[in-house]
């Protein structure tokens, strides 16, 4: 585990370095070996320099299987970046470098067992992310969500420095290990703190106002990392906080949760509905999609997690796969707009294949991975008692079900302008994506065997 | 023998098949997939002992272990009819395409295969999971078929259209996951009979109830639940149509008699109510299509009122209803299939879809007028054709559960010769219009789909004995669990 986050630092600084000498080519192979010996050092349970840690970190198997989703997530992003080659070598090897520094944090965030450390990991993925939101300098409205996921972020771990100092006071110690399990008033307030700093970093309604501008003026490759990489890390030590503290937990936040899924569901699916930005759309997508995977924390026992990570892993890939084709459809009409996507299914079909795909997956379609997840999630929130919050989130389906199939009409219905293709790689690689999302919705027993062996 | 998922398979093969084929041989190639799906389906018949196993050639898989869900396709009783029904109508449906000027790409016939594969899916699932599947999955298919080759106005009716089905599924997910959830503590939920063996408290039993005929009776459509139906129907390509009409709609009739039968305490408190409902909608179906001057959408208001009577039948919960409303199924899917292909004929040759634009046509192509006749007579139910037996059973089991319903039921048969009749004579008779004059004969892979879809209705419209014996079986898998 240490190892691969000496591995990544290093890496990451030695990309900066490289964008000084001319080599262009050597930055994203040295990037994809990065992550590569990380994924290798974490997946062998790798101990070198492990007693370095002094119970700061811990891989137990939950954090290994979110690290190596996020991980994972970085390898498929990497070859994305090739298009920044174009715009100079500074600007690659940045970008390159921060990028697998928000990893580093990440993966912090994942493995952390003291309130420290998870500090320490939530200040280093936002500060990365916050540079990357703009990263496209030359435009207002990248500067501008900069700098208010800057200000927002700040808030959130003011938050969460509060709740810790919280905690810290009322257990006397910063360790999620070994907590007194008695509560009291002060612990609380600590994990209201705690937890609402964590809904602002997975954008749960209501600490959501930040999400669809910052994912509007960041670059939409950015977007991408934002929406699986921040979500998943943050989802990912949220539920090792939650899983260590169990018996501190207080009954209402059963409770908490409920609001938090019932608010993030409603107002996210009826903030998408009027959007016409699809960055925009997938923003609000990204929020209601989080609530879903909010109802897997309803009930907390040894069956939970692998509901969790399984939407974990089928909403990174339809999001990636998204994000990523929007990506394209802007550097080639220059604009989100859901009118920029009229007619792609006759300028560029395979771009529009994958995207019906990756939206019938975020809409719940069935024999895709997203059908699962979801089933999973509601079969969870069924067997806490919580029935009518199925009923509702049904409900929010559908709604979710017109948008995503707006997009899909947009790009179906209207003929467009002329043929554009993209490299074959980039066809390839969406293509794995969307593979590995019907493989995972058709034999998901299958597939999570083959995970749980890693 | 995991046989009867060859039949998912086969379509799906050649569905990627044609994906690859191109433009030329994918319509042929789609041919030759219902062709072997039908030969595939004959064989396992041949091979298959209705009284001595209810379900045969399944498979079953545990799918998702946490929801003790099962991955369960095999054939029994009910399942036989409309998979029957299924392999004809998605053949015809690809062989009526092979006509001259035929602008449909590769991918229609790959998305024609999906249908396939998921159709028959569905008719062969053995558990709630497993249908709900299936029921999603052949709408995907279906909503790009209409959004990429339907007419002027598609998108507003495929958008209702797919909004509609939607809600009705994801209602039905609740309420399976629901069902899933609440008996898998205890039980081993593979197939219907353990669902069927096992029924949920009362109190729930009114919620599911509700949810899986929201979900039916907007699939089928059934009265209040139908408004996306006559704008759908006149947007969509009418290949596309005769799969939509002649077995979507089937969907939701098929589904009533899976599901009835788990909540018949519940259902006895409200049948009076939902069949009151149906019959409303065969009454209010039959006098709008009476009102329409649009073939389609004469056509698609008499399926309103057909599939309101066959869901009335179902819902009588008795054998009769249950024969009935198998048998009707097939007959309505021929009939409904045969009508769609012959407004096609027609409205490809006159472009004119009223029916006051073209008179005459008998005059010009007899040949023709004698296949819509027959067809016609079937979709009215005169006897020995199999529009008749269904009806007939669907009106007794009606008339048994409350008189005045069965009269109410009945009526169907005299509004439905009325517009049929007003319609077939005002096309086929009277003085040729100009537009008919130059009515070309009916090209060879016409006259097939016209030759077999009216050797068809005569032929289970004179032997019907065995085919409602299946619905007799099927009945008393359902209401009667045989102990093995």
């Amino acid at each position: 585990m240490m190892l691969a986050f000496i591995l990544l630092t290093l890496f990451s600084v030695a990309i900066l370095f490289l964008g000084f000498i001319k080599q262009r080519n050597v930055i994203i192979p040295i990037s994809i070996l990065a992550i590569l010996s990380a994924i290798i050092s974490i997946s062998t349970e790798q101990n070198f320099w492990n007693h370095y840690l002094m119970d700061m970190i811990r891989i137990d198997f939950n954090s290994k299987i979110v690290s190596l989703i996020i991980l994972y997530t970085g390898l498929a992003l990497v070859p994305f970046f090739a298009l920044f080659q174009k715009r100079g070598n500074e600007e690659l090897a940045d970008f390159m470098g921060i990028f697998i520094f928000s990893i580093v944090g990440a993966l912090l965030m994942v493995g952390a067992v003291n309130y420290m450390t998870l500090f320490l990991g939530v200040e280093i993925l936002s500060i990365s992310m916050y540079i990357l939101a703009g990263a496209d300098r030359r435009k207002v409205k990248s500067n501008e969500a900069s700098l208010k996921y800057f200000i927002m972020g700040a808030f959130a771990s003011a938050f969460m420095l509060f709740g810790i100092g919280l905690i810290y006071a009322s257990t006397g110690s910063l360790s999620l290990l070994n907590i007194a399990s008695q509560s009291s008033v002060l612990t609380d307030f600590a994990l209201v703190f705690l937890f609402s700093s964590f809904a602002f970093k997975i954008a749960l309604v209501p600490f959501h106002f930040w999400t669809p501008d910052v994912y509007e003026g960041t670059p939409t490759l950015f977007t991408a990392a934002m929406s699986t990489i921040v979500k998943v890390a943050a989802f990912g030590s949220f539920y090792n906080l939650i899983q260590l503290n169990t018996p501190l937990l207080p009954d209402w936040i059963q409770w908490y949760f409920v609001f938090l899924i019932l608010a993030t569901l409603i107002i996210g699916n009826l903030m998408a509905l009027s959007q016409r930005s699809v960055k925009r759309l997938l923003a609000y997508s990204g929020i209601v999609q989080a609530g879903f995977i909010l109802m897997g924390f309803l009930q907390l026992d040894a069956n939970s997690e692998w509901p969790i990570f399984f939407y974990f892993i089928a909403y990174t890939l339809a999001s990636l796969v998204a994000f990523i084709v929007v990506h394209f459809v802007e550097v080639q009409s220059g604009s989100d707009d859901i009118d920029s996507f009229a007619g792609l299914s006759k300028s560029n079909p395979s771009l529009a294949i994958f995207m019906t795909l990756a939206l019938i997956s975020l809409a719940g379609g069935p024999l895709t991975a997203g059908f699962i997840a979801k089933l999973l999630m509601l079969n969870q929130a069924i067997q806490s008692g919580f029935s009518a919050l199925v009923i509702i989130a049904v409900i929010c389906t559908l709604m979710s079900v017109y948008y995503y199939y707006k997009i899909v009409n947009s790009m179906f219905s209207k003929s467009g302008d002329s043929r554009w293709s993209i490299p074959f790689i980039y066809n390839g690689l969406l293509l794995i994506f969307i593979i590995i999302t019907f493989a995972a919705g058709i034999v998901p027993t299958y597939f999570t065997n083959l995970l749980r062996n890693f | 023998m995991n046989l009867a998922i060859i039949l998912i398979l086969i379509p799906l093969f050649f569905s990627a098949a044609c994906f690859v084929s191109g433009k030329k041989l994918a319509p042929y190639i789609s041919l030759l997939s219902g062709i072997i799906s039908i030969f595939y389906f004959l064989l396992l018949m041949g091979s298959y002992n209705v009284k001595d196993n209810y379900l045969a050639f399944n498979t079953s898989i545990l799918w998702i272990p946490s929801l003790r869900a099962y991955f369960h396709v095999g054939l029994d009783a009910a399942a036989i009819l409309p998979m029957l029904l299924t392999q004809l109508v998605i053949t015809l449906s690809s062989l009526g395409t092979i006509v001259k000027g035929n602008g449909r790409n590769a991918s229609f016939y790959s998305l024609i295969g999906l249908t396939h594969a998921a159709l028959n899916g569905f008719f062969c699932a053995q558990n709630p999971i497993t249908f709900f599947i299936f029921f999603e999955a052949a709408l995907i298919p279906i909503y790009f078929l209409v959004l990429n080759f339907g007419g002027a106005n598609r998108q507003q009716a495929v958008f209702k259209f797919f909004l509609y089905t939607a809600f009705g599924g994801l209602l039905m997910l609740a309420a399976v996951v629901f069902l899933q959830v609440n008996m898998h503590a205890y039980l081993h939920l593979e197939s219907w009979v353990d669902f069927y063996q096992n029924k949920m408290a009362i109190k729930y039993q009114y919620w599911l109830l509700a949810a899986f005929f929201i979900a039916f009776a907007i699939k089928s459509p059934i009265f209040p639940f139908h408004t996306w139906q006559a704008d759908l129907y006149t947007q969509a390509d009418r290949p596309t149509l005769i799969i939509i009409a002649a077995l979507m709609s089937k969907m939701g009739v098929f589904g009533l008699i899976r599901f009835n039968f788990l909540f018949i305490p519940a259902l006895y408190d409200w049948f009076y109510y939902l069949i009151l409902i149906c019959l409303i909608g065969v009454v209010y179906g039959a006098l709008i299509a009476w009102r329409q001057r649009d073939f389609i959408r004469i056509i698609a208001y008499s399926s309103l009122s057909h599939m309101g009577l066959i869901a009335a039948g179902i819902l009588t919960l008795t054998n009769k209803g249950v024969q009935g409303g198998l048998f009707a199924m097939i007959a309505h899917g021929l009939g409904v299939a045969g009508l769609i292909y012959a407004s096609d004929v027609i409205i490809r040759r006159t472009e004119e879809s009223s029916i006051d634009s073209s008179s005459g046509i008998a005059k010009v192509n007899p040949r023709f007028a004698t296949y819509f006749f027959i067809i016609l007579l079937s979709t009215i139910g005169l006897p020995l054709t199999c529009g008749f037996i269904g009806e007939f059973y669907l009106i007794w089991s009606i008339a048994e559960f409350r008189l005045p319903f069965g009269i109410l039921a009945a009526l169907t048969l005299i509004f439905g010769a009325a517009y049929m009749l007003r319609f077939y004579q005002k096309t086929m008779f009277g003085v040729s219009s100009n537009n008919v004059l130059n009515f070309d004969k009916l090209s060879l892979s016409e006259d097939y789909v016209f030759i077999i879809i009216v050797v068809l209705i005569l032929a289970l419209g004179l032997f019907p004995a065995d085919w409602m014996g299946l619905g007799q079986f099927a009945y008393q898998f359902m209401n009667y669990i045989p102990t093995k």
